[in-house]
């Protein structure tokens, strides 16, 4: 391909696809009152304003809880999970595959719906908890996969000679394997992290008084105001990612594993 | 392999209980209420559904946005991945890194940025009514456009990033031998670059379309009520009207359509590699 024609191309769909993050950013060190850009004057005000909203603070804080959470369960439920799916003959193994990463196919809405509708309702289940085991559930395939390619990666004659040499199993797994796939375990928890802390459909449903998650807090938020703070919060949780994904890829080489 | 059964099951069983209480059976409860009546098993939330023209109107717009998106998404993404696998090392280092970028933003903040950009004092119209094509501000927001904008570039990198790998896979001298042998650049497109990153495009073409069907934030923020897509439809028949029948249908139609692209892009993938 002609390489100006080729430049061209590249130089369009950066600015399709960066641009308005860069828009955002500008936007939100705006001086004046409403959202715009190019700002009107230049100041840190919205980005200032963003620490003192209540409602941003407490819903911050409760994506974090169940991003954090929710992926160490699903960790805690997906690691012995895929290391049965690739080091045993499991029985049924192609069912639970499915079952266990269904929760990708199926339209995060619906399974707010079903859990509003026949675990939070007749059950008297408080909504946070609803929110936990949903955002767990939504993960859990992600680490499933990300865990059981390192698995797959990683030759199973090393455990085997470990117990050979007198380890026991459980001694084997924590001693040699462990230690071998810690690197796709933080890639596993990180890219549950992400997708956990961004999601909206699952939480849609799952949202009342004092529980909310932060993106479903912005969604209502920009309803009614119209000023730059939520470009103000948006940029900061741009960049809140951007630093995540970068240490994750000097450290990890996270992309391998996505 | 290990041959322990009693193990094994013992690894696995906790996710998938898990999934299934959490996630499978109470799915399939809302799934089973659009079927049920008191009388018994019925269809006629079906046929009440459909009846309506704004629960027709939706779901073809749903269906084709998401056929848009996919189509647009491959043509740019074939010429962008072309771009980028011809590019030097770091260069594509470089570039699949800030094509993933956006993924790994919140959605929300992604597609709060066409609100600056499409609204009504925003820049395309500062642009439109600086240059005298227009003297008052034209709605850009809230139409079928702005839900389209969005979704492309939501779901764009995905089907760049499958492609990127697609290629890269290829042989390279087969375009070369092509052009040889006397091809032209769209023989070579369509019978040599195509039928070898067939399944990359599937990949891409699966994640791009399921993801514009079932996006709720897109057409919620660029949307609005004025252009419903099913899940908004679905949200705002719950808030509404605590229509939960209606819910449910669309529930299953769209838990269909994602089953039923999944399978048909699988075969597509399959069905000429055999050949």
């Amino acid at each position: 391909m002609n390489r100006t024609l080729s430049t061209l191309i590249l130089a369009a769909l950066l600015v399709f696809l960066i641009g308005p993050f860069l828009i955002i950013v500008g936007a939100s060190l705006s001086a004046g009152d409403t959202l715009a850009f190019p700002p009107q004057g230049l100041s840190l005000k919205w980005i200032a304003k963003v620490f003192t909203v209540e409602s941003f603070r407490d819903s911050f804080i409760m994506s974090m809880i169940l991003a954090v959470g929710g992926t160490f369960v699903a960790l805690l439920l997906g690691v012995p999970a895929a290391y049965a799916l690739s080091r045993y003959k499991l029985p049924f193994g192609e069912i639970v595959n499915t079952i266990v990463t269904l929760p990708i196919i199926v339209p995060g809405i619906i399974v707010g719906l079903a859990l509003l509708r026949y675990l939070v309702v007749p059950f008297s289940f408080s909504i946070g908890v609803a929110l936990f085991l949903a955002h767990t559930a939504l993960v859990l395939p992600y680490t499933v996969r990300v865990v059981s390619s390192s698995f797959n990666n990683l030759r199973s004659d090393m455990e085997e000679a470990a117990v050979l040499l007198g380890a026991t199993r459980l001694g084997a797994f924590f001693k040699v394997v462990l230690p071998n796939i810690q690197s796709g375990i933080l890639a596993a928890f990180i890219l549950g992290f992400v997708t956990s802390f961004n999601q909206v459909p699952v939480s849609l449903f799952l949202s009342g008084p004092g529980v909310r998650t932060l993106p479903i807090d912005m969604l209502s938020y920009m309803e009614t105001t119209y000023d730059p703070s939520v470009a103000a919060l948006s940029a900061l949780l741009a960049l809140m990612s951007i630093g995540i994904v970068f240490l994750a890829e000097r450290f990890l080489g996270f992309s391998r594993y996505v | 392999m290990f041959q322990n059964r009693a193990e094994a099951l013992a690894l696995a069983l906790p996710a998938a209980v898990f999934a299934a209480i959490v996630f499978l059976v109470p799915v399939v409860i809302v799934l089973a209420e659009g079927f049920r009546s008191p009388a018994g098993w019925t269809f006629s939330a079906y046929t009440d559904f459909f009846s309506e023209p704004l629960n027709r109107l939706v779901l073809l717009r749903t269906f084709k946005l998401g056929l848009a998106v996919t189509i647009v998404s491959a043509v740019i993404g074939y010429a962008a991945a072309f771009a980028i696998v011809n590019l030097s090392a770091s260069g594509k280092g470089r570039m699949i890194g800030l094509i993933s970028l956006p993924l790994m933003i919140s959605p929300v903040a992604r597609t709060y940025a066409w609100i600056v950009i499409l609204g009504r004092t925003g820049i395309v119209n500062q642009a439109l009514q600086a240059v005298g094509l227009s003297d008052e501000p034209i709605r850009l927001l809230f139409t079928e456009t702005a839900v389209f904008i969005g979704l492309l570039q939501l779901f764009l990198p995905l089907m760049i990033l499958s492609l990127i790998s697609a290629l890269e896979n290829m042989p390279k001298d087969a375009i070369l031998a092509a052009r040889v042998l006397g091809a032209n650049w769209f023989q070579v497109f369509w019978k040599v670059i195509l039928p070898l990153t067939r399944e990359g495009l599937v990949v891409g073409g699966t994640l791009v379309f399921t993801g514009s069907l079932t996006a709720y934030i897109t057409p919620a923020i660029l949307g609005g009520s004025k252009v419903l897509m099913l899940e908004t439809l679905l949200f705002q028949r719950v808030t509404v009207a605590n229509d939960f029948v209606s819910a449910s249908v669309i529930a299953f139609i769209l838990i269909t359509m994602c089953f039923a692209a999944n399978l048909l892009l699988k075969r597509l993938a399959t069905a000429r590699n055999k050949r």
